[in-house]
């Protein structure tokens, strides 16, 4: 598309990493100048390179430079931008952020402030989509503020349960309880663990579902009211509640119940005035039975499986619907095409998951038919410690799932990355489960994998750090 | 507030071999190229960075048989990797700084805590005031008052030197040391960097 009939000229986009570089693409596809801004450590990041234009925001501690907003909005009213991409963590979900970007006449690509608000306190947007006509799991409506009444959830909803921090994601402050004496220490801990992550020591209770899928609906909504899903995407390989590997579709979705799940998140959309991308969170159940968790206000990590499936492009759509355009789109448009997975590549060692930072000394990407690497590290970088320890994203597309594991395996054998460790090692293996292969998969998967691949006692270690 | 690209934008170089390797080794490049003199005199130099500098150029490099030259202009305050042990260049230069092959010019590598003041080889000596926030630079409170200092002004701690503005707010800088300001190296209504060096005090 021409640029000269574009609303938006330039876009600063308020992240680092793959995202930032990722975000740039597109812009750069769009005929869209871009802005990066970076803290002084990641002055040789390659979106600083690919950028238009750059500017140093503050030192490399995040609070003082990505998560700073007078210094992000006055660098966006110096190089005159007339939107901010904030990508995924850091600002993304700040609705204080979003109003900022309104005050000051700066387009904030993204849903509307008061749904960022909304979604980001787990409990009201719990009671906002059941209210909206979603399933949730069985749970404390309320806050939980004592132990007596964490008793009495508990006895009313049936062991096991889940404390998790109202603030919460990244499943920091939360704690799975199977009987009543346990549950007293569990609350604590996860109130505390809430308050040191998010400054909030708010908890509530759930029914813990043993077993589940993590099954997520992609979304897109225009702010004319709008909105279609993208089908599903399976996230069910975690360790400790950070996702290693996804996929699209997943293996057990049938076309009906990908309708009937597709179906409530774009209707939960409607009501709830949502526009841009999106992501209702899921557990599917061993019955199939499908309940809301969370709701995710931005791009995510794992959103190139859908794009893969769809040949859609989710960032132009976000710009594009932020532009103020129709989504141009309807639901029978959706086709889901072959099947994609997507590895997470860590600086981690493979085995005990501590990070290992560093310069990295060789690098080769792989290539051939079907894969995509999402990345922005390159020979010679020295990853930082500062930040998230993901350095690349391995995509690959095939016809069949089948097809798809064995084009990763090769895929992550060509990826060379020297210097420092990363978890391509650890995806070669799960490549190879026969579990993963058969399909077989639940959020407990990686316990299981763990403890079949003798590092079950260094998880462990890691957890009780 | 609008200012050439390329000034602002941070000319970066993934690898930054050529530059590590100049450290690495200056005495074996200089055996190579014997005929640096021949091949270039001083006032042809000076014509030469002048005309990049009229330009806006962040960076030019020109390369003959025996010969390369490679001009960088800098604004930005800080090496990037102030652990890294490689020897990179603290290529942060006020004036254009030239690094021709002979190893004229090559300045230390950074290290930590001595950050502001590695901004040119030159100037090591001078305390450096760096810019503690993202803005616009302004020498004066309004643009038809006199500047807050100029070279050769005396300075105490809690002397205001400049104004950065970021977000509409007018945010006053203040020495922070004292002394005699014998470098200024930003333009008025110049936008500004974390870190970037503002002044060159003299203690």
């Amino acid at each position: 598309m021409p640029s000269a009939s574009r609303k938006f000229k330039k876009i600063l986009i308020a992240n680092r990493g793959e995202i930032a570089c990722r975000i740039i693409w597109t812009c750069k596809e769009m005929g869209i100048k871009t802005v990066a801004v970076h803290s002084d450590v990641d002055r040789d990041s390659l979106h600083v390179r690919f950028a238009d234009e750059a500017a140093c925001i503050g030192p490399a501690p995040s609070a003082q430079s990505y998560l700073n907003i007078p210094a992000v909005i006055s660098t966006a009213e110096i190089f005159n931008v007339d939107a901010i991409h904030p990508g995924y963590g850091f600002l993304a979900e700040s609705s204080y952020f979003a109003e900022i970007c309104e005050a000051c006449n700066i387009k904030f690509i993204g849903p509307p402030a008061s749904v960022i608000r909304l979604m980001g306190d787990k409990i009201e947007a719990r009671r906002a989509m059941k209210e909206a006509g979603l399933p949730i799991v069985p749970g404390s409506p309320d806050p939980i503020t004592s132990e007596d009444e964490a008793r009495k959830v508990a006895q009313e909803i049936g062991f096991p349960i889940i404390v998790k921090a109202a603030a919460g994601g990244g499943g920091r402050g939360m704690r799975i309880v199977r009987s009543e004496d346990e549950l007293g220490p569990a609350l604590e801990a996860a109130s505390t663990e809430a308050a040191a992550a998010f400054k909030d020591g708010t908890v509530y209770i759930e029914r813990y579902v043993e077993n589940p899928r993590h099954i997520e609906i992609q979304v897109l909504a225009d702010e004319h009211g709008d909105c279609i899903h993208l089908g599903e995407r399976e996230c069910s390989i975690q360790r400790r509640h950070q996702k290693l590997l996804e996929e699209a579709p997943s293996p057990v979705l049938s076309p009906e119940l990908r309708k009937q799940m597709g179906d409530a998140a774009v209707s939960a959309c409607k009501k709830l005035g949502y526009s841009s991308a999106g992501t209702f969170e899921f557990l599917l159940d061993t019955d199939n039975k499908f309940y809301f968790m969370e709701m995710n206000t931005r791009i995510q990590v794992e959103h190139p499986v859908t794009e893969m499936v769809t040949l859609a492009d989710i960032v132009r759509n976000q710009i594009r619907i932020a532009e103020g355009e129709p989504l141009g789109y309807t639901q029978d448009d959706l086709m889901i095409v072959g099947h994609a997975i997507e590895c997470r590549i860590n600086a981690e060692n493979p085995e005990t998951f501590a990070p290992s930072p560093g310069l990295i000394t060789a690098f080769n990407l792989p290539g051939g038919p079907g894969v995509r690497v999402d990345t922005y590290v390159y020979s010679g970088y020295r990853v930082p410690s500062f930040y998230d320890s993901m350095i690349a994203k391995v995509i690959v597309h095939a016809r069949t799932r089948d097809l798809a594991i064995a084009r990763m395996k090769r895929a992550l054998e060509a990826f060379v990355v020297e210097g420092i460790k990363t978890t391509i090692p650890l995806h070669l293996k799960i490549m190879d489960d026969p579990k993963f292969r058969a399909g077989e998969i639940s959020t407990s998967f990686m316990e299981y994998f763990l403890t079949q691949n003798g590092s079950r006692k260094n998880d462990v270690l890691a957890t009780a750090r | 507030m609008s200012k050439p690209e390329s000034e602002y934008k941070h000319s970066v170089e993934p690898a930054s071999e050529s530059d590590a390797r100049d450290v690495a080794t200056p005495q074996r490049r200089r055996r190579r190229q014997p005929h640096l003199e021949t091949s270039v005199n001083m006032d042809e130099l000076r014509e030469l960075v002048s005309l990049i500098q009229e330009n806006g150029f962040a960076e030019f490099e020109l390369e003959r048989e025996g010969f390369r030259i490679h001009v960088r202009r800098d604004f930005g305050g800080t090496d990037v990797n102030a652990n890294s042990t490689e020897g990179r260049l603290a290529e942060i230069a006020p004036t254009p700084v030239v690094k021709a092959d002979s190893g004229s010019k090559i300045s230390t590598p950074d290290h930590p805590g001595a950050r502001a003041q590695t901004a040119a080889s030159e100037d090591q000596d001078l305390h450096m005031i760096p810019s503690p926030i993202v803005g616009t630079f302004y020498r004066s409170a309004s643009p038809n008052s006199d500047p807050f200092v100029k070279i050769g002004s005396r300075v105490e701690p809690d002397s205001v030197v400049c104004i950065i503005e970021a977000m509409k707010l007018m945010n006053e800088i203040q020495a922070e040391t004292s002394g005699e300001i014998v470098k200024i190296y930003v333009e008025n209504g110049q936008p500004v960097e974390y870190g970037q060096p503002l002044f060159g005090i003299k203690r």
